[in-house]
């Protein structure tokens, strides 16, 4: 498959700022390097923005596959409109991305105002759970899986603007192109890194509609002189609606929800979704949870900084004329919905493994008692130095033979006085 | 069957800085034994509105959380002034919360008929001295 966040051992100086900052503490140091846990990643690229060394970085767009692929479809994602200086001519975007050599391009931003429009239905349809949960951001919905199982119930069962811009775009081409569609390829031109896992292990048991994701970063130097070409001059714009959901707050906004809770960062989500559990938040409507600073502009694959790009995007949603918006699928919304276009069926399996394994109490607490008196043991710094983001977490894994309590920097530095003194 | 683990904590009046740690506390301990994530929803809850309305309504008290191989067992015991009629308590909407702690988002009467609703044993003893609450979750 087409994933991966690589990491360049070279690179890796055991720093410890990646394992620091992971919030499902998935990375540990062994023998001076970092380890990702792939079961508890989530793939918010936390690691990739906070290493110092660049030790971590995305695989960039294989050009012979591209080739390959006989007509090929660009996605540009919502916050594409947020990297271009103020004044810039939006609507030139979509021509660029054809001069680019893409046959054919279909604005995000469009599925997006379709998904409000689905999501504002789908509260006042559906008055059973609450809160629902945006589906939007793979690295929250990956979060609810792994830690808040109890919560999948609460995501709204509805596809993100990614995979039904990429189904509808796929309908389209077949009719311009009179093609298979195997001959075409779908390229999403994505924020962040987590797009990459909501293709590669989606969420529904269906197969992703998108073929590859390029970084938004590695093909932005080349649109953006298409976008300055004044010859490219076109009148295709973005949906003002959808480009909204590029900004934290942005969805409900564009669904015109007035009881929602809007969080960004996955600490402060991780504090909201421990609410949700608490039954704390069962008059709320909806919650809009995205990982990145701000939103969506926040992704570690954009040029801009996320608080200018929320900026610009205002700055275009309050200048841009409507009426030139062009695409007559927007128009469709009730066929499509009716046609059961946007509905997600979400994949059990994970949970089910977890909740067919019969845990035996009695060993459960024996482990935990255990791994309490391992923490009693060690300092209770959080210091990092052995490699396990806490006390706890290294305790854990001493219990689990990952580790050993002589890692721990004070226990040896306290040892090796003790032996100074006897001596 | 026999008592596997108690975990207790002291729950302060009127404190709202610590309000909600035992049961969070409680939370954390529980999903790293592993108790099935729907089952642990519903302790959370009622554990969470047990400790607030020991916050709330006592003088103080004590939220404990014995863990047994086939139940979790949330025992709350507070002391005074207790609740005058049980009955209207248990009604949905129903609180007697101070506007001053309605402020904080508190108090919609939700509390001991969630309580009530999540657990699947529920026992409550009031007098003037105070309350205990004993609420039963089947694993």
């Amino acid at each position: 498959m087409n994933f991966n966040v690589m990491f360049d051992e070279e690179k890796c100086k055991g720093c410890t700022n990646c394992m620091r900052r992971c919030p499902t503490q998935a990375i540990r140091i062994y023998k001076g390097k970092a380890v990702i846990d792939n079961v508890r990643c989530i793939h918010c690229a936390e690691c990739i923005k906070i290493c110092p060394y660049e030790a971590y970085s995305t695989e960039s767009v294989d050009s012979k596959i591209q080739q390959s692929i006989k007509y090929k479809i660009a996605i540009p994602s919502t916050t594409i409109y947020g990297q271009f200086p103020k004044g810039t001519e939006i609507c030139n975007v979509q021509n660029a991305f054809l001069k680019l050599g893409f046959d054919y391009v279909y604005d995000e931003s469009w599925a997006a105002e379709l998904i409000s429009k689905a999501i504002k239905d789908k509260i006042n349809e559906n008055k059973e759970i609450r809160p629902l949960i945006s589906t939007n951001c793979p690295s929250v919905v990956r979060l609810i899986k792994f830690r808040y199982p109890s919560l999948l119930g609460n995501l709204i069962s509805l596809e993100d603007p990614m995979e039904i811009a990429a189904k509808l775009a796929r309908k389209r081409a077949k009719e311009i192109f009179n093609c298979d569609d195997n001959e075409i390829g779908v390229f999403y031109i994505s924020p962040c890194p987590a797009k990459l896992l909501a293709v590669t292990d989606p969420i529904g048991p269906n197969k992703s509609s998108i073929d590859r994701v390029v970084p938004l970063n590695t093909i932005y130097g080349q649109l953006y002189k298409e976008v300055k070409k004044q010859e490219n001059l076109c009148f295709s714009n973005p949906s003002l609606k959808g480009i909204m959901w590029a900004v934290s707050g942005g969805q409900s906004k564009s669904a015109e929800l007035n009881n929602y809770v809007s969080v960004y960062g996955m600490e402060n989500i991780i504090d909201v979704f421990d609410e949700v559990e608490n039954g704390r938040l069962f008059h709320i409507d909806f919650i809009e949870a995205l990982s990145c600073t701000d939103g969506c502009v926040g992704g570690t694959f954009n040029v801009e900084n996320p608080y200018v790009a929320r900026n610009n995007i205002n700055y275009i949603i309050d200048h841009t004329d409507e009426n030139t918006l062009q695409n007559d699928d927007l128009d469709k919304y009730e066929e499509f919905k009716n046609k059961g276009i946007f509905n997600l069926v979400i994949a059990d399996e994970d949970e089910g493994d977890f909740k067919k394994h019969k845990i035996n109490i009695k060993q459960a607490v024996e482990r935990i008692d255990k791994i309490k008196d391992i923490l009693a043991l060690l300092p209770g710094l959080d210091c990092g130095s052995c490699g396990a983001p806490t006390c706890y977490a290294q305790a854990e894994d001493i219990y689990d033979e990952k580790s050993k309590l002589i890692d721990c920097v004070v226990l040896r530095a306290k040892l090796n006085e003790n032996k100074k003194e006897e001596k | 069957m026999d008592l596997l683990k108690r975990l207790s904590y002291h729950v302060l009046s009127n404190n709202f800085i610590k309000a909600g740690k035992g049961s969070s506390d409680i939370k954390s301990n529980l999903k790293s034994i592993g108790i099935d994530s729907d089952i642990l929803r519903k302790i959370a809850i009622v554990c969470y509105e047990a400790e607030m309305n020991i916050v709330i309504h006592s003088l103080g008290g004590n939220l404990h959380c014995d863990i047994y191989e086939e139940k979790i067992v949330i025992l709350t015991e507070d002391i005074g002034p207790g609740i005058p009629d049980i009955e209207l308590a248990m009604t949905e909407g129903f609180s007697t919360a101070p506007d001053s702690v309605r402020e904080l988002g508190f108090g919609a009467g939700m509390g001991l008929p969630n309580m009530k609703r999540y657990s699947d044993i529920f026992e409550i003893n009031s007098s003037i001295k105070g309350t205990n609450i004993k609420m039963t979750i089947l694993l």
